[in-house]
């Protein structure tokens, strides 16, 4: 800035000072010769350039955009920042709320999935502002009129612009008349008017004007739609990408056991520990040191193990304030008592007179049994040693009944024996309770710090195996578990080829999809090449699942599932040194009482997984079990045994319908305590004929004739429910659904399936009603293996399908509509850009 | 610049301002504005106004005379649409939805329009949070406007009338070339020609009844507005991003229930203004304190965090502005009273 003052200054012709002295200044700089001719005024030379950038120069360009922008942010923060550096700035700025905004989302998104599309969506947003102008704006302009509308320049100081960010301001002369020449004919500029080049330039940057107010009016509704729209593409490769990491990531796990469990270090926890032992160590065993103790060896620990763990560290280290007396407690005793009477300033031989004679002393305690062992409660010390204290005072008084020295005496002694406030120790408790009886010993440290290790290594690998038993099957969204359901559910449902309008009808109420649900599914069975094709999806789809969580398959052996065999292990090994070191109640609560050990921690891991796969498993054997049903009902094929001989036809109705509705859509509720139908409490006995069905349709000669009140419940035609039950999960199969799934490796278990369900909930002692039991025979079952017996139920399942499918087929129409008229209309003005009046053809003299 | 050849003689050409304008101001030469509500909000709704009639128009049209302040202030366009775009992509497909999903996507779908509403508007407020500081600190107004008037070219030879518009922009909008000649005082009204850097050298410490305050005050002038700039373009961001943050909290949920902008139903609107403020409040208390039920120290204390560092930004680019190292140096040490010097 002294130069500009010195320029100035010289503008005036007052050159006030030759003592001028700035470093900057350059040498050889005639302030006056450059005055004179105004050199210093014409424009820099023109050193700026086109950028033609491909595809290869991306990475390139990048670095050094990045390298500009931290240059730009260190000038900017000393305050010396031009424009163009500002303007770069704020785009990081931009970024970098951008990023934020994003980086806040993740953490309070819940999934895997949800956390990354917070990145994925700011991704999406600013690749779109990026490409909605380049594939929308730039290219068609390209494509139609061959001009690049976005063409860049790098001035002459190596900073990066639009060329037609100004319009007052368009650098022309970097173009050459052979590249604008090469434009203006692809423009269809006639060659021989006057002044072509302006009017190709005026063409180009008409063009570019009318592209760049059509990017800012779309760019609004462009970039969101552009960016959601991406967002959906992107979901599916993004879920199964995610699928498989996390497959690999829960798989990691278990492959290199070890490695996990070691990498997960309790090196701070162990410190703790050893500090805390150091400190007390020779030390009195007190509630404080043991709930210390306990807190630190078991933190972060399950509930219920480390509840048991506490429970035995209590017996393992009692503190039931017992102390040691022996010769050392007489001694301290003796002292208190010398201390109690030092205000006296008693000479040796008084003192001797006052005081008990430690030999005497140790004789009639050990006498009673009061000395070397340990005791919780010194009452008796304490009358002995008043009684002797006391003899000695009375033959003091004895001797000398004036002597002041006596009541004196008396009033310490009373003072020594008697505590001076409620609940605390008197000076006498005092002295005797100066050696705790259990104190933390070595040996007790080592013990410690072998349960400390065996604790810490159970709960790294009791982590693992619970981090692994969620990424498998937790029952929360994104799991393998959820993953594989949602995946083999749409597939089934996906194959039933519903049409928009029974998914939008099915939507709105789950009795309306399981009507649709229903005709579908007879439609299907009726038809052999349907069914037949459908019961291939259903197939591929279970084998897919049961793929999916073979590793975790309880019902294998457990040398083949390294899951379970882990979870034994870990267990076994912990739960054996809490043994070895006397820990009942933190053994059971590892392996349980028994064999069985059902309430155990190892039961639960083992139970967890069991039960969740067991549920999904059930929904799709359901499922399964239903199609098999409706294409025997379709067929009347392996139906006899329940609809048989003697089984009056509107019975058969009745049953077939009641069987027909339970499994499509019967909850454990409806089975345990529904099962309610209303049916004709006079059927018509005459009529024995088998059902007639068509189009997978029951033609109902009986059922559903009467009118509704004389219909009635019947709650004690076990018979009938035994019947239903049998048709539903007795009868053979159908030979269609045996033939496909013959090669399945899933047929077994389908059919014990079936078997286990007939028997469980059939031989439920509230199944329908009490005592209806279809075998005669009582099960023992839980509500909640009931529960997972019945799985999801299909109509439910459908009705989930209906509205996931609906919701993003609506959102996407609506989007994709909107973003497609926005291109097609964005395209098509291009169309109209560029219109300009020819100059008239010079006319040649002639 | 090369410009295209015209055939027109220039007759008849009119180059005031006050016949076009009439309808939004009278100014027939550059003039410095004051920086205060009433100023900035016509100057607002002129140039919203304009960039959704006038400059698009021109720019289809492929006018002659558009220029990049037309370009930019069309840049309010997307924002606009783009902000109620966004709005309508997280909302407008519920009410196809069934109950259920209609309601869990509504949840999302107000936190997200108010995500957006929020992102404006404390990116546009954050500004202050800068500018206001400074001002106080340094004297420098680095918002302060004025109108420019824009001589236009004939888009035709016919065309003898539309040759100026005014446009509003700010003195210091160019750190390379502030619009220095708006600051100096006009001596036809009495005012000191450098009333205004004298007043910004006092606050500054470089001292009073100076020669040459403008040239003594330019450079700090500069460097106020290319570091006020630099922590304004990073802290607006961060607090638009706190917004976004603010608008996700439950307690937002409450508004959303009773939420009514019908005024003329006073007593839910009322109710709903009440429930608007407590929400306001609820929310700012959650984000800062995070979700206490996590297990993840960082969504704990993200809000922190993210509250915190546009918190910082903005103290530091404060702090960083009125750290001025462009101070002239003192005149002493430019001419050394112990060495002889030669004066002309």
């Amino acid at each position: 800035m002294r130069t500009t003052n010195l320029i100035q200054s010289y503008i005036q012709g007052y050159p006030t000072s030759s003592q001028y002295n700035s470093e900057k200044a350059v040498k050889d700089f005639d302030v006056n010769k450059e005055l004179a001719n105004r050199t210093f005024i014409k424009p820099l030379p023109n050193n700026g350039k086109l950028i033609r950038q491909g595809i290869f120069d991306i990475p390139s360009s990048i670095k050094k955009d990045i390298t500009y922008d931290i240059k730009a942010i260190g000038h900017a923060a000393k305050g010396e920042a031009n424009d163009h550096e500002l303007g770069r700035i704020n785009d990081v700025g931009m970024r970098l709320g951008g990023l934020a905004i994003a980086a806040y989302l993740f953490t309070k998104k819940q999934t895997p999935m949800t956390k990354i599309f917070e990145f994925i969506g700011l991704g999406t947003f600013f690749a779109s502002m990026d490409l909605w102008p380049k594939l929308f704006i730039q290219l068609p302009a390209y494509l139609i009129h061959g001009v690049n509308v976005r063409q860049q320049y790098e001035d002459s100081f190596g900073r990066k612009k639009m060329f037609y960010q100004d319009h007052q301001f368009i650098p022309w002369d970097l173009y050459s008349d052979k590249e604008i020449n090469k434009i203006g004919d692809r423009l269809n500029v006639p060659k021989d008017i006057p002044n072509r080049r302006e009017f190709i330039q005026e063409k180009m940057r008409k063009i570019a004007l009318q592209n760049n107010t059509l990017w800012m009016l779309t760019a609004g509704f462009a970039t969101p739609v552009m960016s959601a729209l991406m967002c959906n593409l992107l979901e599916g490769p993004v879920e199964r990408y995610m699928s498989k990491y996390k497959e690999q990531q829960a798989e990691k796990r278990i492959r290199n056991f070890p490695e996990e469990v070691a990498k997960i270090r309790f090196d701070k926890e162990e410190k703790q520990l050893q500090e805390i032992l150091r400190a007390n160590e020779g030390k009195a065993m007190t509630s404080e040191l043991v709930d210390t103790l306990g807190k630190t060896l078991t933190k972060d620990l399950d509930y219920m193990i480390s509840h048991a763990i506490l429970k035995d560290l209590k017996i393992m280290l009692p503190t039931d304030s017992r102390y040691t007396f022996d010769a050392q407690g007489l001694d301290n005793v003796i002292d208190a008592i010398k201390k109690t009477y030092a205000p006296l300033k008693l000479s040796d031989s008084e003192l001797s007179k006052v005081i008990p004679d430690k030999e005497a002393l140790a004789e009639v305690l050990n006498s009673k049994g009061l000395l070397n062992s340990s005791f919780k409660d010194f009452s008796e010390h304490s009358k002995i040693i008043q009684s002797l204290l006391e003899e000695k005072i009375d033959i003091i008084k004895a001797e000398n009944p004036d002597s002041q020295l006596a009541k004196k005496l008396e009033f310490y002694l009373n003072k020594f024996i008697h505590q001076d406030k409620f609940g605390t120790d008197s000076d006498l408790f005092k002295s005797f309770k100066q050696k705790s009886a259990i104190t933390l010993t070595p040996e007790l440290s080592g013990k410690l710090t072998t349960l400390s290790k065996t604790i810490n290594t159970l709960k790294a690998k009791h982590k693992i195996l619970q981090d692994y038993a969620f990424l498998k099957v937790g029952q929360a969204p994104e799991t393998a578990l959820a993953d594989s359901w949602n995946e083999v559910s749409k597939e089934i449902f996906k194959a039933m080829k519903f049409t928009p309008r029974e998914i939008k009808d099915g939507r709105i109420d789950r009795e309306i999809a399981a009507k649709i649900f229903r005709e579908k599914i007879e439609a299907i069975a009726s038809d052999k090449s349907a069914y037949d094709e459908f019961i291939e999806v259903v197939k591929k789809g279970i084998i897919s699942l049961n793929d999916s969580i073979s590793k975790v398959n309880m019902t294998k052996d457990p040398q083949t599932n390294t899951y379970a065999s882990l979870a034994e292990d870990t267990f076994n090994e912990a739960a054996s040194v809490f043994k070895s070191l006397g820990m009942k109640y933190s053994e059971i609560s590892l392996v349980g009482y028994d064999k069985e050990g059902k309430t155990s921690a190892k039961a639960l891991m083992e139970e967890f997984v069991r039960n969740r796969t067991l549920g999904v498993k059930s929904s799709f054997y359901r499922l399964l079990n239903m199609l098999d049903l409706y294409r025997r009902i379709a067929t009347v094929q392996n139906v006899n045994g329940a609809l048989n001989f003697y089984m009056p036809r509107e019975i058969k109705e009745e049953c077939a319908e009641l069987a027909k509705e339970i499994s499509l859509g019967a909850h454990t509720s409806d089975f345990a305590v529904k099962f309610w139908q209303k049916r004709n409490p006079k059927p018509n006995t005459t009529d024995y004929s088998q059902i007639e069905v068509e189009a997978g349709k029951i033609i109902n000669k009986y059922f559903g004739k009467l009118p509704p009140h004389k219909l009635a419940e019947l709650s004690n035609d076990r018979e009938y429910f035994k019947a239903v039950m049998q048709l539903l999960f007795t009868e053979k199969i159908h030979p269609d659904t045996a033939h496909r799934l013959n090669d399945s490796g899933f047929l077994n278990d389908f059919e014990e399936y079936r078997k286990m369900a007939h028997k469980i909930l059939g031989g439920d002692q509230y199944f329908a009603k009490p005592h209806h039991l279809v075998d005669y025979a009582a099960t023992e079952s839980t509500s909640l293996f009931r529960f997972l017996l019945m799985g999801s139920s299909p109509d439910e399942m459908v009705f989930k399908y209906f509205n996931q499918t609906f919701n993003s087929k609506k959102w996407f129409s609506m989007f994709g509509k909107l973003g497609g008229i926005i291109a097609g209309a964005t395209i098509l003005a291009q169309f109209f850009f560029g219109k300009m009046k020819t100059p008239q053809q010079k006319q040649e003299v002639k | 610049m090369i410009l295209p050849i015209r055939n027109n003689n220039g007759n008849n050409l009119s180059f005031n301002a006050k016949k076009q304008e009439e309808q939004s101001a009278n100014y027939d030469h550059d003039t410095l504005l004051k920086n205060n509500i009433v100023t900035r909000s016509r100057i607002g709704m002129d140039k919203l106004t304009k960039a959704f009639t006038i400059y698009p128009a021109k720019g289809l049209a492929g006018n002659k005379n558009a220029n990049f302040y037309e370009f930019l202030t069309m840049g309010n366009v997307p924002y606009l649409i783009g902000s109620i775009t966004l709005m309508s992509i997280f909302n407008s497909a519920n009410k196809h939805f069934e109950h259920f999903a209609a309601s869990k996507a509504a949840k999302l779908g107000n936190k997200m329009a108010l995500g957006v509403i929020l992102y404006a508007l404390l990116k546009s407020l954050s500004k202050a949070f800068i500018t206001y500081p400074v001002k106080m600190i340094t004297g420098i107004d680095t918002e302060l406007p004025y109108a420019k008037i824009n001589y236009l070219l004939q888009e035709n030879p016919q065309d003898y009338s539309n040759l100026t518009s005014i446009e509003y922009h700010k003195v210091g909008e160019s750190v390379d070339f502030p619009r220095w000649d708006q600051l100096y005082g006009d001596p036809t009204k009495g005012e000191k020609v450098n009333w205004r850097y004298d007043k910004i050298a006092k606050k500054n410490g470089l001292g009073e009844n100076l020669n040459d305050s403008d040239q003594e005050v330019k450079p700090i002038y500069k460097e106020v507005l290319v570091k006020s700039k630099f922590a304004k373009s990073i802290s607006s961001f961060l607090w638009a991003a706190t917004g976004v943050a603010l608008a996700f909290q439950k307690p937002w949920e409450d508004y959303f229930k009773v939420a009514t902008l019908k005024f003329w139903k006073f007593n839910k609107f009322k109710h709903s203004v009440r429930i608007l403020g407590e929400s306001l409040r609820d929310s700012v208390k959650e984000l800062w304190k995070g979700d206490i039920n996590s297990h993840s120290k960082i969504a704990r204390h993200s809000g922190k965090i993210l509250a915190g560092t546009a918190l910082a930004t903005t103290i530091l680019g404060i702090i960083n502005t009125v750290h001025l190292t462009k101070k002239p140096q003192k005149p002493s040490k430019v001419l050394n009273s112990d060495k002889e010097s030669v004066v002309n």
